[in-house]
């Protein structure tokens, strides 16, 4: 490609950032707020915020199939209809698979958007902190590498981004689950209050429930509406209530008048300068030309989701990094990890008939993890917790099978006569080498790009872990006075949570690992990747509040050597 | 949010609510994707019938107008043709026959022309039938099922059988129940 020396300078930014998600949002709002000229690249469509939300004012009504799919979305969709998410009122955050498939060494459910703001429009908006039992499981078990930061390192951050992102919720003071800066929490509804109340007495405190941390503001807060409480959150709120790019990073960033943004830009490798061995920036097919283009930058972000930027990294080669980007370490690819779940029990409330509600809260209850701490021993490594919740819904199970009439419609039309309660599990689990991916060059998405191969397992350590994560919720519920407790276990793959990390570690050592403790690339100074891939553990909290603190902190950190010529 | 409740309310998205033996029939329609090169076609004499079909379901009733006014009658032939595989699509036309011919040698008239105890008595034999395949998917499962989701998330279905809020603007999970009162259209 002939690049005259105008459209270099053209093509030429501070920093380039690599995905427009949770991640890549806050990179961008952090590095123009210190006043870098930032350009942030989406392979996907623009999404504006309200105006692109078609589906989200409208009534059940409005839609034509109930929010049924159609066989030709089935047809094109084949890994996104395996399970909740992509219905007709959210189908266009969801990608065509036939566009962009990848290949399964084993069943890996990879639910990907590829849209300006990416998950951060989806994401079920669960904010949890890290605790140090948490960044030290890794070191005291020997599964994976020792994390090289610790919680005091990050909780500056995750004051600083709470706090801008607006994360309600109630402090408990639970020495694995760390308190945050909270807007007022949401409330428990009657069945959860009476359930917390005795499940705390009954475990004398050694376990806790509290109402779920979210990304859901429940006061007005920097400038963006409060929750109406409609629980239509999957379709992008006209509010602004819940913390997304749209909502919250990117009018910061764009405020700074220092952000372009460009859609429909595939990064498909960043380039290397041997003479700096720093990346001069990235190369980038245009999604709808097929046009491919150079764009250039002092850094380079990589927030492209976990397998996203893996992708990047590994398909960026060179003499100097045969094997993938800053992958001397052979780890890239490795180590990758989602949480396991779909699987606790249920049971119903009795003596709540005269109670219903109002209103529909997108939030449930949360009991963080009690496994393997102080004296509770388990025959596994690390934990879980709990999300779930009460609801009064319109379940009969007392109309009769397949009933039909006056009477039928007359009851369906009522709420159920009692309340149900439902407890799910989320469990860690382990970093393993062998779990990994790399490139399938053997295949070819749309745009011509070889495709990823996962190759990941669920292992021992996680089937033994489930069986604990239904009878501890069945015990629970019973000793909360739930009656017809049931436990479940919906089988679980790898890719199902939508908590994919791992793949391109942090760690001290630059053998074992791809990064460094300030998210830099041991190899490569001046990229930094800062989303999911670099989570040495993954803990069984919700991650992406962890995304946002680790990606402020890698921002601050890399203007500032920049600025002392470092970088 | 529960994934599990999430997963659930698939069904419940639009507000609609179903009995606990629905799920296995609209999950089904799940199953692989098939190329369809061939979809059926409903006449307008089908869509009556479905319509009927549907209000014998959900009749109309002093509090609110029943299946056949909430647009059932299209509404059922429209999901089948375009949501479900072709098999099940075969399954659908060929019960819809199957009633029919079932009308003609019960009451030895047209389905159309029945009267609403004769109406009852065929629909009493599909649900024993329906009952006694441990419910291997059928007409009368698929119609029962696309009703109930169809009506339930009408405008009919939600603002007067059940009770619509579209922003509430609070939660209270301690609210006084009344009886009789209304479920919430949507979860």
């Amino acid at each position: 490609m002939n690049i005259n020396t105008n459209l270099k300078a053209e093509n030429t930014y501070d920093a380039i950032v690599v995905g427009s998600g949770i991640s890549g949002g806050w990179a961008a709002k952090e590095l123009t707020e210190k006043g870098m000229r930032v350009l942030m690249l989406e392979r996907g469509m623009n999404i504006e915020h309200i105006k692109d939300y078609e589906s989200a004012m409208k009534a059940p009504w409005e839609f034509e199939r109930a929010g049924k799919l159609t066989q030709e979305q089935k047809r094109t969709h084949p890994v996104q209809t395996r399970d909740y998410p992509y219905n007709e009122a959210t189908e266009k955050w969801w990608v065509n698979d036939l566009d962009c498939p990848y290949t399964e060494d084993k069943r890996f459910d990879w639910y990907r958007g590829f849209h300006m703001g990416g998950k951060s429009l989806m994401w079920g908006r669960q904010s949890y902190r890290f605790s140090d039992h948490n960044f030290e499981d890794n070191k005291k078990d020997g599964y994976g590498n020792d994390w090289p930061i610790r919680y005091k390192d990050l909780a500056k951050w995750y004051d600083y981004v709470e706090k801008f992102a607006g994360i309600s919720g109630q402090a408990e003071n639970w020495p694995l689950l760390p308190d945050g800066k909270f807007l007022p929490p949401m409330d428990l509804n009657c069945v959860e209050k009476s359930v917390k109340e005795r499940l705390e007495k009954h475990y004398n405190n050694t376990r806790i429930l509290t109402i779920g941390r979210t990304a859901n503001l429940t006061v007005p807060h920097k400038g963006r509406g409060s929750c109406q409480y409609r629980n239509l959150c999957s379709r992008g709120c006209p509010f602004g209530a819940y913390f997304s790019t749209q909502s919250s990073t990117l009018p910061a960033a764009t405020a700074t008048k220092r952000l372009t943004v460009r859609p429909y830009s595939i990064v498909n490798h960043i380039i290397y300068d041997k003479d700096t061995k720093k990346a001069k920036g990235v190369m980038v097919i245009d999604a709808e030309t097929n046009e491919t283009m150079e764009f250039y930058a002092k850094i380079v972000f990589v927030n492209g989701s976990t397998l996203g930027s893996t992708f990047i990294l590994l398909n960026s080669t060179s003499e100097a990094h045969p094997n993938g980007l800053g992958n001397s370490s052979g780890h890239l690819g490795h180590n990758l990890m989602d949480h396991h779940f779909r699987c606790g029990a249920e049971g119903t409330a009795e003596g709540f008939e005269d109670k219903y509600t109002y209103g529909r809260r997108a939030n449930g209850i949360y009991i963080p993890r009690y496994q393997n701490y102080g004296s509770d021993k388990r025959d596994y490594l690390r934990g879980f917790g709990y999300q779930g919740g009460a609801s009064r819904g319109s379940w009969h199970k007392e109309v009769a099978e397949l009933a039909f009439g006056q009477n039928f419609k007359e009851t369906m039309s009522l709420p159920a006569d009692s309340w149900s309660m439902g407890l799910g599990g989320f469990g860690e689990m382990l970093p393993y080498y062998e779990n990994r991916v790399y490139i399938d060059h053997t295949r070819k998405d749309k745009w011509g790009q070889p495709v990823l191969a996962i190759d990941c397992e669920h292992k021992e350590n996680e089937a033994k872990m489930r069986e604990d994560m239904m009878n501890d919720a069945a015990e629970m519920l019973e000793a909360s006075g739930i009656k017809n407790v049931k436990t479940y276990d919906n089988d679980c793959y790898p890719g199902m949570a939508i908590h994919e990390m791992g793949t391109a570690r942090m760690g001290n050592d630059p053998k074992e690992s791809v990064l460094n403790k300030w998210n830099q690339m041991h190899e490569v100074s001046n990229v930094f990747v800062t989303d999911g891939s670099c989570m040495p553990s993954i803990a069984c909290q919700n991650p992406s509040l962890t995304f946002m603190a680790l990606t402020a902190r890698a921002c601050d950190y890399a203007v500032k050597e920049l600025k002392k010529g470092n970088i | 949010m529960n994934r599990r409740e999430a997963l659930k309310s698939v069904a419940f998205l639009m507000g609609s609510a179903i009995s606990a033996t629905t799920m296995g029939v609209l999950f089904e329609s799940f199953s692989s994707p098939i190329d369809e090169n061939k979809k059926l076609s409903f006449t307008a004499t089908d869509e009556a019938i479905l319509a009927e079909f549907a209000e014998i379901i959900i009749p109309t009733t002093a509090s609110s107008p029943g299946a056949k006014a909430a647009g059932l009658g299209t509404f059922i032939p429209m999901i089948i043709k375009d949501c479900y595989s072709v098999e099940m699509q075969e399954v659908f036309a060929t019960g819809l026959k199957a009633m029919q011919y079932k009308c003609v040698k019960d009451f030895n008239k047209e389905f159309l022309a029945t009267s609403p105890a004769e109406r009852q008595k065929l629909m009493e034999d599909l649900r024993e039938e329906a009952i006694a395949t441990n419910r291997v998917p059928s007409f009368f499962l698929l119609a029962r099922d696309l009703t109930i989701l169809g009506y339930y998330s009408s405008e009919i279905g939600c603002t007067q059988a059940r009770e619509y809020l579209p922003v509430p603007g609070r939660y209270d999970g301690n609210a006084d129940y009344k009886p009789g009162q209304k479920a919430w259209a949507t979860n």
